[in-house]
């Protein structure tokens, strides 16, 4: 039976090759329902399986773990088109495995969307779960975060394999207790930065302790809800680092972790973490340390996410914005910069970005550090201009330009570095705007 | 009177599409006239507030799973609220504050959970997820003595019966009900809505509603607020009633 499954799967891919389709997720969409939903049951996978998890990050740590074990020589397999629902992974596997569904491959490396994770290691035995955090979505606010978590802790409670969580998140750190028998869970961690304050600064979630419904006490918070955490009441909180992200400087760009150097080319605590997370699984599988320092220290991203482009002479940062904690990462470093800035915003409300946009009224627009001009733009360009406008930043400084070509061309027309951060379906367009901008008057995408 | 006190209540737990904005928009618009706005929090655990000494109450929306933790806070404290509500102070409630203020809240088990029942209207949960009002949501309102079409997002299941006095007319969307004809509550110091996104921030006119009504609250001699330049808001909010009439 699952031959003839497996067959059915092969020769949709072929079909769609022969077409010059991209295969995506329609044969697993197809299996799935011939398979009753147990579309990930039919193959025999014998190596590793890692599955990344969490809100924000998982693409950038995915490829980063793949790396590890590609330039270690090994031969892996990895979602990096963000497949990352059981359908997904079903597509990705039908192109390797044998008509018996037996997968070739040493590692197994892949980004899961954080309700598919029982649903697909229910399935398949999975050795290594890397969280990253929680946050709150714009399309999960209904308590469906609370629900999300209690799906992947259910799941952890007869779990024994790795689990690498992000001990300064209550959100993440709180499965590390669903399994008391687990003695494989490690938890990474990261000192104070230089913007770690002793107040919450952005919207967060998770001010109570999951465990006793204590408030938590913060020794520093880094951003939103992550930081150095405690339940005075019950102790949840108090757990050792496998790994410590020290001596974090942004301006220089560079960190340790157990002892040794790393320069990462992206430079923000949100990264930071992430490269920690990066960390924390080459040393559970014993990754060379040249390999490691040589994936963290390379390590970018050319799909809109903190990407560099240059309009004429003016030096231009992208990045990418699903929820609010994505935004206020750009703003942290963009206010953290000191030089004169520009700021474009482009939003959109595409069924893809979730219809409601409100989530932009959790972003923390209060400190504008010498940003001098901002530019909107996208579907909802005037609802960001609200926003803006009544953070307190002024009105008479905030032009809407609906019309992305003439948002980039109002941008880049006056002096400062300029920063863009665009939503879901807003970044592939806005990033065509900007390339087509730098092509036009002599820039490049760097 | 130059100075507004206002009471958040419930920020932490009730705050759903951009609910605390209302808070920024409604200093921000103080501010731009001069008039100095203070706003206090309460939640649950915090002492006691004196109703009495303030001028807005404003509570937000949130999952409807917390709507039983806050009803048991709140209820004690009904006798105060009635009395600051009879004395004239302004109730800004928006989805779970909505319903929190009606007779009572039947859940999904049929189960009347008691509220505080400061107006007789009351809300029923809807089991069935097809119901559910979910989008954007334009509605036509008399409330500053001419017409004024604004717009917010919907996002409950609760529907709300009984309400003698709705805020508006729905004009595309559903209101207290699915496909319904009404949208939220109105009296001279109460506005009730299940409009979020958040409400404020496409209508300035409530705002300022709720300001003028504050600032005249103890004065005999009626002042007018000056204008701000409303612009983007009006566009914004034009943008969006044209796409919701067009659908
Ligand atoms: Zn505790």
């Amino acid at each position: 039976m699952n031959t003839i499954l497996i067959l059915i799967g092969k020769i949709i891919v072929a079909v769609l090759r022969l077409f010059k389709r991209n295969a995506g997720n329609l044969p697993g969409i197809v299996l799935w329902h011939l398979t009753r939903g147990k579309c990930c049951k039919m193959f025999k996978i014998n190596c590793p399986i890692i599955a990344i998890t969490g809100t924000n990050g998982k693409s950038s740590v995915t490829s980063c773990i793949a790396q590890l074990f590609e330039q270690n020589g090994k031969k892996i397999i990895i979602n990096r088109e963000g497949n990352n629902l059981d359908t997904g992974f079903c597509s990705l596997l039908l192109r390797y495995c044998t008509l018996g569904g037996k997968v070739d491959a040493d590692y197994v490396v892949f980004e899961t969307d954080e309700s598919y994770v029982p649903v697909i290691y229910s399935q398949l035995k999975l050795d290594t779960l890397v969280v990253l955090n929680f946050f709150r979505d714009q399309l999960d606010r209904n308590g469906e975060m609370e629900t999300l978590i209690q799906k992947i802790n259910g799941f952890c409670k007869s779990f024994e394999g790795n689990l690498i969580l992000n001990g300064d998140d209550p959100n993440t750190a709180r499965l590390g207790r669903a399994n008391p028998n687990n003695k494989n869970v490690k938890y990474f961690h990261a000192k104070p930065y230089a913007f770690a304050t002793d107040t919450i600064f952005e919207a967060s979630e998770g001010r109570f302790c999951p465990f006793c419904g204590e408030t938590l006490e913060y020794d520093y918070y880094q951003y939103s809800h992550i930081g150095k955490f405690i339940c005075k009441k019950c102790g949840f909180g108090n757990h050792e680092p496998y790994i410590t992200a020290e001596n974090i400087d942004l301006e220089k760009s560079v960190f340790t972790a157990d002892g040794h150097e790393y320069s990462p080319k992206i430079n923000s605590i949100y990264n930071i973490y992430n490269m920690t997370a990066v960390a924390a699984t080459a040393k559970l599988y014993d990754i060379p340390q040249k390999v490691t320092h040589n994936v963290i220290s390379n390590h970018i991203i050319n799909n809109g996410r903190m990407e560099t482009f240059m309009l004429g002479d003016r030096k231009t940062t992208l990045n990418l914005a699903k929820n609010p904690v994505g935004a206020n990462m750009t703003l942290r470093v963009m206010n953290e910069m000191q030089t004169d800035k520009e700021l474009l915003f482009v939003l959109n409300d595409k069924l893809a970005d979730g219809i409601d946009v409100s989530w932009i009224w959790d972003i923390n627009f209060s400190e504008f550090d010498r940003v001098h001009k901002v530019v909107t733009s996208g579907i909802r360009a005037y609802d960001i201009a609200v926003r803006i406008k009544y953070a307190g930043y002024p009105a008479d400084k905030i032009i809407v330009c609906p019309d992305l070509d003439e948002a980039v061309a109002e941008l880049a027309k006056t002096e400062g570095r300029k920063f863009v951060i665009a939503n879901y379906t807003a970044v592939a367009p806005t990033r065509s705007a900007l390339i087509k901008y730098a092509e036009n008057h002599g820039g490049k995408n760097e | 009177m130059n100075k507004i006190r206002i009471l958040h209540m419930y920020a932490d737990l009730l705050d759903l599409y951009g609910d605390s904005g209302n808070m920024e928009i409604i200093s921000y618009r103080c501010r731009m006239r001069g008039i100095e706005c203070e706003i206090d929090q309460y939640s649950i655990g915090s002492p006691k507030p004196d109703f009495s000494s303030y001028d807005i109450l404003y509570i937000g929306g949130g999952a409807d799973i917390e709507q039983q933790r806050i009803s048991d806070d709140l209820i004690k404290y009904r006798a105060e609220i009635e009395e600051a509500y009879k004395n004239g102070i302004f109730m800004f409630l928006v989805c779970g504050g909505f319903q929190l203020m009606g007779k009572h809240y039947r859940d999904t088990n049929g189960k009347d959970i008691p509220e505080l029942g400061l107006f007789d209207y009351y809300t029923v949960a809807e089991t069935d997820r097809k119901k559910k009002c979910v989008g954007d949501i334009a509605i036509r309102t008399e409330f500053t003595g001419k017409t004024l079409d604004i717009v917010g997002f919907e996002n409950h299941s609760g529907q709300t019966h009984n309400v003698k006095t709705p805020l508006g007319e729905v004009l595309n969307g559903n209101g207290n009900t699915t496909q319904g004809k009404n949208e939220g509550y109105f009296e001279k110091n109460v506005i009730a809505t299940y409009m979020h996104g958040p409400c404020l921030a496409k209508n300035p006119e409530i705002s300022d509603y709720i300001i003028g009504y504050c600032v005249n609250r103890n004065n005999d001699i009626p002042t007018e607020l000056a204008p701000i330049d409303d612009t983007i808001e009006k566009n914004c909010r034009q943008i969006m009633i044209d796409r919701l009439m067009n659908n």
